[in-house]
C-alpha cells in the first residue's frame, strides 16, 4: 500500500514539473510583455491554440512533430509580426486597461477563426517520444521528461538572451526605464516588436508541447487562463526569475492537490494565489517599480 | 426643478422608445436586451467611473442566478422571493471577495477577477455537481408559480418587471454618478488615488462599496436571467463570455447611464442577426472590442454626449462676443 503511494506522489510530482514546464513557456511571454511594454498581452493565448492547431495540422500531414512544431512557431512568428504592427503598437503610451481590452478582442477573434478553419470537435496529437523512464520503481513517461528537459533549456536561453546579448540587455534596459533607454537612441518601438515576437513564439511553443497531454480543442487557451494568470501573480508581473519559481509551486500544487480530491486541481492554485497575495500584494518577485 | 426634469425625460424617452418597439421587435430579443444591460450597467460604471476593468463579471452573475436557481429548486416556488434572495447571496458574496479584489492594483485585480470567474466555473461546474447539477443545470421549469401583480412565468410579465427593475437601476445610477458624492470620489480614484488619499479619503472603502454595488446589479441581472429561462447551468460563468460585459459597456460608453442599454441593443441584434450567417459570433466580438478600442474610448453614447456638450460650451462661448462685438 505504502509502495503504491509512493509511486502515485513520484508520478503525480513529474506530472507536476511539466505542467510547470508548459505554465512558464506560455507566463514568460505575458510576464515579459508587462515589465517592458506595461501590456497584459491576453492574446498569447490565442498564439498557444495556435501553435497547438498548427502542430496537429503539419504532424497529421507530415508525420513529423520536429516539423510540426518549427511550422507552428514560424506561422505564430507571423501572425504575432502583423497583430504587432496592425493593432498593438497603438496602445502602448495608453493604460493598461486598453491593451487588456483590445488584446482580449484578439484572443477571441483567433478562437473564433480557429473555430471556422478547424471546426469544434477537439484534436489528437501523438505523443513524438514513446518509451518509458524508471524512477524509483515508477514508470514515468519519456515525452514527460523531455518537457520538463526543454522548458529548463528554455529558461536558460531566456536568461543568457536577456543577460549576455546586447538585444536582451536593451530590453532589461528598457524594462527598468523606457525612457531613458529612448534617449540613448535605441530603436524602442522595434525592441517592443522584438519582445512581443519572442513571448508570442514562445507560447506557442507551449501549445506545441502541452498538445500532446491534451485534446487539441479551441477552447484550450481558455481553460489554461486561469492557471495562467494565477502563475503570474504569485510571480510577480514582469520577472522572469518569479514567473520560473511560480510555475514550479502552480503545477506540483495542481497535480498534488488532484491527488487528494479533483476538483482542488482548480482551486488549490488560487488558494495559494489569495495567500501569497494577503502577504505580499505585489506577488513573490515583483518590486515596487512594477506595482503602477 | 430643472436638473430633475432633465434626468427623467431622458429615462422617459427611452422608456416611451422601447415601448414602442415591442410592436416591431420580437418581445423575447427586447427582454434580452433590457436584462443585459443591468449586466452591463455594473460592469460600465466599474470601467468608466472607476477604472477597474472587470473580466470576471460572469462570476457574478452566476452568483445571482444560482441563488435565485438553489432557492426556486430546493425551497420555494415564488420568483420574487427567488430574485430577492438571487440578490441577497450575490450581495454577502460581493462583500467577502470585494475585501480582498479591491486592494490590488488595476493589472493584478483584472488578473485575479479573471481568475476568480473561472474557480467560480469549476466550482458550480465540478465541486458542487451534486447541488447544481454541472453542465445540465437546474430546470425551473414546473417549479415556479404564477405570481401575483405581475406574472414572472408569463413572457409579457418578465419583460415588463425587467423593464421597471431597469428603470430603477438607472434611476440609482444616474443619482450614485451625477449627483451624490459617492459618485464624484469614485472619479477621483480613477484620475488620481494617490492625490484622494492624501485628502483623507480612504480609497478601500469608496473602491470597495463601488465594486458591491456594481456587482451586486450584476447579480440582480442573474436572478432575472434564472427566472427568465426558467433554468440555470454552469456555463453561465464561463469566462468566454466575459468579454460580452466589456464588449457592451465599451461599444456604448463606459460609465454614461445609457451607454449599457445602447450597447446592448447594438450587441445583441448583431449576435442575432451574426449567427444567421457564422456560427462563431466570437469573431464579431472581437473585431468589435478592436474596434472600439481603436477608435477611441468613449463609445457611442460618450462621443455623443461630449459632443453636444462642447457644442453647449461654443454656444454659450458665442453669446457674450455677440453681444459685445453688436454682432459679427
Amino acid at each position: 500500500m505504502i509502495q503504491m503511494n509512493i509511486q502515485l506522489i513520484i508520478s503525480a510530482i513529474v506530472l507536476g514539473l511539466s505542467m510547470s514546464g508548459v505554465y512558464f513557456l506560455l507566463t514568460v511571454g505575458l510576464s515579459l510583455c508587462y515589465g517592458l511594454m506595461r501590456m497584459i498581452s491576453l492574446d498569447q493565448f490565442f498564439y498557444y491554440a495556435l501553435g497547438a492547431y498548427m502542430v496537429y495540422t503539419i504532424t497529421s500531414l507530415t508525420g513529423s512533430f520536429l516539423l510540426g512544431a518549427l511550422g507552428a512557431m514560424l506561422t505564430t512568428l507571423v501572425v504575432a509580426f502583423v497583430v504587432e504592427r496592425l493593432i498593438n503598437k497603438r496602445v502602448y503610451s495608453k493604460p493598461v486597461m486598453f491593451s487588456m481590452i483590445l488584446t482580449f478582442g484578439v484572443n477571441l477573434m483567433g478562437v473564433g477563426l480557429i473555430k471556422y478553419v478547424w471546426g469544434l470537435t477537439p484534436k489528437p496529437v501523438a505523443s513524438p517520444i514513446g518509451g518509458s523512464l524508471n524512477i524509483l520503481g515508477t514508470s514515468v513517461p519519456g515525452y514527460r521528461i523531455f518537457v520538463i528537459l526543454l522548458a529548463v533549456l528554455v529558461y536558460l536561453a531566456v536568461q543568457y538572451f536577456l543577460n549576455k546579448t546586447i538585444l536582451g540587455t536593451a530590453i532589461r534596459a528598457g524594462i527598468d526605464d523606457a525612457e531613458k533607454v529612448k534617449a540613448l537612441g535605441i530603436n524602442i518601438s522595434r525592441l517592443f516588436t522584438v519582445t512581443f515576437v519572442l513571448s508570442s513564439v514562445l507560447s506557442a511553443l507551449a501549445g506545441v508541447i502541452h498538445a500532446p497531454f491534451v485534446m487539441v480543442s479551441p477552447e484550450m487557451g481558455m481553460s489554461i487562463t486561469a492557471f495562467a494568470f494565477m502563475v503570474v501573480i504569485i510571480g510577480g508581473l514582469g520577472s522572469i526569475k518569479g514567473t520560473m519559481v511560480s510555475a514550479l509551486i502552480v503545477g506540483q500544487v495542481v497535480s498534488l492537490g488532484a491527488l487528494i480530491w479533483a476538483p482542488l486541481a482548480e482551486m488549490a492554485p488560487f488558494l495559494v494565489m489569495i495567500f501569497i497575495l494577503l502577504i505580499k500584494p505585489t506577488g513573490l518577485y515583483g518590486s515596487k517599480l512594477m506595482n503602477r | 426643478m430643472k436638473r430633475f426634469i432633465n434626468s427623467w425625460t431622458g429615462i422617459f424617452i427611452v422608456f416611451i422608445l422601447l415601448y414602442f418597439l415591442k410592436g416591431f421587435l420580437p418581445p423575447a430579443f427586447l427582454t434580452e436586451v433590457v436584462i443585459f444591460s443591468i449586466y452591463a450597467m455594473g460592469c460600465s460604471f466599474l470601467i468608466g467611473r472607476l477604472g477597474l476593468t472587470s473580466f470576471g463579471q460572469p462570476a457574478f452573475l452566476a452568483f445571482g442566478a444560482y441563488g435565485a436557481g438553489v432557492y426556486l429548486y430546493y425551497f420555494g416556488t415564488n420568483s420574487y422571493v427567488a430574485i430577492l434572495v438571487g440578490v441577497l447571496a450575490s450581495l454577502v458574496i460581493n462583500m467577502l471577495v470585494g475585501t480582498f479584489l479591491v486592494r490590488l492594483n488595476s493589472s493584478y485585480f483584472t488578473l485575479c477577477n479573471q481568475a476568480f470567474c473561472v474557480v467560480t466555473f469549476f466550482i458550480f461546474q465540478k465541486a458542487l455537481v451534486k447541488w447544481t447539477f454541472g453542465d445540465n443545470g437546474l430546470l425551473l421549469i414546473s417549479r415556479m408559480d404564477p405570481t401575483p401583480v405581475i406574472d414572472l412565468t408569463s413572457p409579457r410579465g418578465i419583460y415588463l418587471f425587467s423593464f421597471i427593475i431597469a428603470i430603477l437601476v438607472w434611476l440609482f445610477f444616474n443619482y450614485l454618478m451625477k449627483k451624490s458624492v459617492f459618485g464624484a470620489t469614485c472619479l477621483c480614484v480613477k484620475d488620481n488615488e494617490e492625490k484622494l488619499r492624501f485628502l483623507g479619503y480612504k480609497t478601500f472603502n469608496i473602491k470597495w462599496l463601488a465594486f458591491v454595488i456594481a456587482n451586486t446589479v450584476a447579480g440582480l441581472a442573474g436572478a432575472l436571467y434564472t427566472v427568465y429561462f426558467c433554468m440555470v447551468n454552469a456555463n453561465i460563468a464561463n469566462v468566454s463570455s466575459a468579454s460580452e460585459a466589456v464588449a457592451i459597456s465599451m461599444l456604448g460608453g463606459a460609465g454614461t447611464l445609457f451607454g449599457p442599454l445602447v450597447g446592448s441593443f447594438i450587441f445583441i441584434g448583431l449576435k442575432d442577426i451574426v449567427s444567421r450567417f457564422i456560427s462563431h459570433w466570437e469573431v464579431l466580438v472581437g473585431f468589435l472590442l478592436i474596434v472600439v478600442m481603436l477608435a477611441g474610448e468613449k463609445g457611442i453614447v460618450g462621443s455623443l454626449e461630449s459632443y453636444l456638450a462642447k457644442r453647449k460650451a461654443k454656444k454659450s462661448m458665442m453669446q457674450p462676443a455677440l453681444t459685445k462685438e453688436g454682432g459679427l
